[in-house]
Formats: structure tokens, C-alpha cells, sequence
């Protein structure tokens, strides 16, 4: 190909880029924007109500306004196990900040005996919601235990993480969705 | 299908692909190393070094930037935990890695990328099915038939695009010969990959928007694709000198990796055969052009 053929050729090619970009331009905003519910980052979190253990109901959209982790575990699974003791020492730490911390027990997997006991063995403070019939696990598209979900000050998500937590990742995302405005 | 894949490569298995990936391109570069006058050992001791920079600059950089949650726990530096990281980090810290180690080795910088670029495409591909494993990098909502489900939508399937448009590109860079200019493999490829990012980002339903409407990463696209262009045209030197004899088949290239060398090794049979009188080119003898 001669040289003038080619730099014809790249000069179109830039040209159409160009014009593709002007079409394919988003005029209704961003694409997601916190309107679809989904565990994903910057959509909103999916609603929830649960129970404690004691019978209490807590929904998620009462929530509104405060940083939250959701995280999900079972008594069985050793990494869930392994970052209890940070999630309780952070949330102790940060929820005079406006930190709520809920524990999501996947229930639906678990034995419902084995969670009072391991609650009062790491000595949680925070509020353990019973996932009685999966629909949490479900809503929240859960592929490995634990999962947690760092929840922006307007509930819309700021992180997802699959697996177990070190107490400096937890510390990094609790300060970037507390930092969030409302 | 979709659902049974993203439940086994589920993150952070999904890095497992992407390490696939590299693995199979640095094979598929290796395999081409000596068109490029690079031995495959120093081929596999630069991805080495690559790839050791960009963990540690990625893990060093996010501890820079939060450095309180690390103080109390130097530990961390060491952890397994891949969120601990910072991926823009990282390439920069395999860039400035990779440009020292083939300073101090004498690697020929173009030739280096060039062959570098099926390493680079394979690992195109492995960053796409990484996408479609994690649900990053998802489309806008779509009434097309082969809209997929995720996040609560129908949406394009862009990570799909993706995969395709780098496979694409991976087949046509294996079977096209090598280009004569130093250089231009790599620049075909970045200007192929930044192309189909200009193209796939208009379906994007999680891109950054800037004034307008337009999309961030489409305009980054646009750019480099641009500079590829214009590199392609005017920076490249016009033809490479052209390599010794037979420099792709097995043993043509010196082991040892130092430049300097080899141009010598390699100089009395460049030189002899450009003095030769002009004789009809055969196959191998015109090497990768």
C-alpha cells in the first residue's frame, strides 16, 4: 500500500472515531446511577428485611444515611471465621462515624444452632440478620461465602468482596464509604 | 452456560484466567522471539520482571495511599488479599521495571514490544473473560436478542465483544508475517485494541461521562489510537535493517541477551548480504518481512 493510501486510510479511520464518539455519547446520564438494584458497584443496594436471632426486623432502607457493611457468612466456613474479630474490632472503631455493620447469616446453609454460639464466642456487637430462606443469597447474586458489600451514605454500592477480608482492606473501604456524602 | 462459567471463575478466581492467559501469550511470543532477534530465555526474563514489578508496585502503591491501614499492620504488605491493590499502580511499575531491565541488557526497545505483542493480545483476551467472569466492564440496557442478563438488566453483552474483538486480533497478529519496520507489530496492535475500545465503549453501560454525554474511556481510545497512527507514519523508522539470514529458525539468535553482542555476531552476515548482489528472495530468506 503506498504511503498516501495509508495516512488516507488512518485520517478516515480517526475521522469515524470521532463521529462515533459524538453518536455513542450517553445524553440521559450515567448508565446505571444508583436506579437498578444490584450488588454491583454504583447501583443501589438491594432492599432487605431480616430478623435477628431475637426477632428484631431490620430493613436495609431505614438505613439510609449511614455507611454500612453488609457482610454474609455461616458458622461452617473458616475465612468467614478469620475476619469476624476485624469486622467487631472496625465496627467498634468507626460506628460512633456513622458505621452500621450487619451480619447476613446465610441461614438457608447453616445450622441455626451453631449461630448464638459463635456470635457470644467472638463477641459481636453488631446486628446478626438470619437469611431464613436465601432470598439475600439471592438478591445479592452470592458465589462464594464470605461476601461483603461496602454500602455508600445514598445506599447506592461502593465495593463488593468475595472471600475473606484482611483488616486493612477492611479499613480502606470503611473510610471511603464513610467519607461518601449522602 | 454463562451462569455455570461466571460460578467457577467467580472473582478472585477470575484472576486465574487472566493468568492463563499471559502464560499462553508469553509461550505464543516465545515462539516468535527470534524473528525479532530476541532469544526466548531473555523473552521469559523480562515478562519474569514484568510481572514481579507490577505485583509489588501495585501492593506498595495502594499501601502509599493508605498508608493508615497499613501502619498498624505492616503485615498486610504480604497478604493474599487481591482487593489490596492497585492495578494503574502496577503497570506503572512493570513500565519503568521493564524499561531498566532492557536498558541494562541492551534489548532493542521496538523489537522488544514487538515481540512482546502476542504476549500483550493473549492477554487482551484473559482480561475480557476476567470481565465477563466478575460482571465488570458491563453493557447498557438493550432489546437485542442476544442480550444477556446482569445486574438486573438485558444488557449488551460487552464483555462477549470483548473476548471476540481480542481474539480477533490475537488470530491476525499470529497469522500475518512480522513487520519490517521496528516497531509496527506493536503499534498494529495497540492501534487494533484501541480501535475496538472506541467501538465496544459506545456500548458500555458503566463508562465515566464527561461533558455532553461522551464517554471517558472512548476519548482516551480515540487518542490512542491516534498516537498509534501517527507513530505508525512518522515516528517508525522506515525498515528495519534487515535480520540475519534464516534469524527466525531455531538457533539464529544469540542466548545470551546481550545486544551488543549479537550485533556483532550478526553483523558480518547482514553486512555480507547486503554487499551481495541482488538474488531472487526466497521464503525464509526474506525473514519476517
Amino acid at each position: 500500500m503506498q504511503p498516501i493510501q495509508r495516512r488516507l486510510i488512518s485520517g478516515l479511520v480517526l475521522v469515524a472515531g470521532l463521529l462515533l464518539i459524538f453518536f455513542s455519547a450517553d445524553k440521559t446520564g450515567a448508565s446505571t446511577a444508583g436506579r437498578i438494584p444490584a450488588p454491583q458497584t454504583g447501583f443501589l443496594a438491594p432492599e432487605f428485611t431480616l430478623s435477628t436471632p431475637k426477632g428484631e426486623r431490620i430493613a436495609l432502607s431505614e438505613l439510609k444515611g449511614r455507611a454500612i457493611l453488609i457482610n454474609l457468612w455461616a458458622t461452617w466456613c473458616p475465612p468467614c471465621r478469620a475476619e469476624m474479630p476485624a469486622i467487631e474490632k472496625l465496627y467498634e472503631k468507626y460506628q460512633g462515624q456513622g458505621l452500621t455493620v450487619l451480619g447476613v447469616n446465610a441461614t438457608v446453609q447453616d445450622n441455626p444452632l451453631d449461630i448464638v454460639p459463635f456470635v457470644q464466642e467472638y463477641g459481636l456487637t453488631f446486628p446478626i440478620l438470619l437469611d431464613e430462606t436465601g432470598a439475600v443469597a439471592r438478591k445479592y447474586e452470592l458465589r462464594s461465602l464470605p461476601s461483603s458489600y461496602f454500602i455508600n451514605r445514598d445506599g447506592t454500592v461502593h465495593y463488593v468482596v468475595m472471600g475473606a477480608m484482611t483488616e486493612a482492606l477492611l479499613q480502606t473501604q470503611i473510610e471511603e464509604i464513610l467519607a461518601s456524602s449522602n | 452456560m454463562l451462569a455455570l462459567f461466571r460460578s467457577i471463575f467467580a472473582p478472585p478466581r477470575d484472576l486465574i484466567l487472566i493468568i492463563a492467559a499471559a502464560w499462553l501469550g508469553l509461550a505464543l511470543s516465545e515462539k516468535r522471539a527470534r524473528r525479532y532477534m530476541l532469544s526466548p530465555e531473555m523473552l521469559n526474563n523480562l515478562v519474569f520482571v514484568l510481572m514481579i514489578a507490577f505485583l509489588l508496585g501495585g501492593r506498595l502503591l495502594y499501601a502509599a495511599e493508605h498508608l493508615s491501614a497499613f501502619a498498624q499492620n505492616a503485615l498486610n504488605l504480604v497478604s493474599f488479599n487481591t482487593d489490596l491493590f492497585d492495578p494503574a499502580g502496577g503497570v506503572a511499575a512493570a513500565a519503568v521495571a521493564g524499561f531498566a531491565f532492557g536498558q541494562r541488557r541492551g534489548l532493542p526497545f521496538w523489537r522488544t514490544l514487538d515481540a512482546l505483542t502476542l504476549f500483550f493480545a493473549s492477554l487482551s483476551v484473559g482480561l475480557g473473560l476476567s470481565h465477563l467472569a466478575s460482571g465488570l466492564a458491563f453493557g447498557q440496557e438493550t432489546a437485542v436478542p442476544w442480550a444477556i442478563q446482569l445486574w438486573g438488566a438485558a444488557r449488551h453483552p460487552t464483555q462477549i465483544y470483548e473476548i471476540i474483538a481480542a481474539l480477533g486480533i490475537l488470530g491476525f497478529l499470529w497469522s500475518r508475517k512480522s513487520s519490517p519496520r521496528a516497531g509496527g507489530d506493536f503499534l498494529l496492535f495497540v492501534a487494533l485494541a484501541s480501535a475496538s475500545q472506541l467501538v465496544i465503549g459506545g456500548f458500555r453501560g458503566d463508562s465515566l461521562l464527561l461533558a455532553g454525554g461522551l464517554r471517558l474511556q472512548q476519548v482516551v481510545a480515540w487518542a490512542v489510537l491516534a498516537a498509534a497512527l501517527i507513530s505508525i507514519e512518522y515516528l517508525l523508522p522506515a525498515r528495519a535493517p534487515a535480520p540475519a539470514a534464516g534469524a527466525d529458525t531455531a538457533g539464529a539468535a544469540p542466548e545470551s541477551g546481550n545486544t551488543a553482542r549479537r550485533k556483532v555476531r550478526n553483523a558480518g552476515p547482514a553486512v555480507s548480504k547486503a554487499k551481495a548482489p541482488p538474488r531472487r528472495q526466497t521464503k525464509k530468506s526474506r525473514g519476517p518481512g
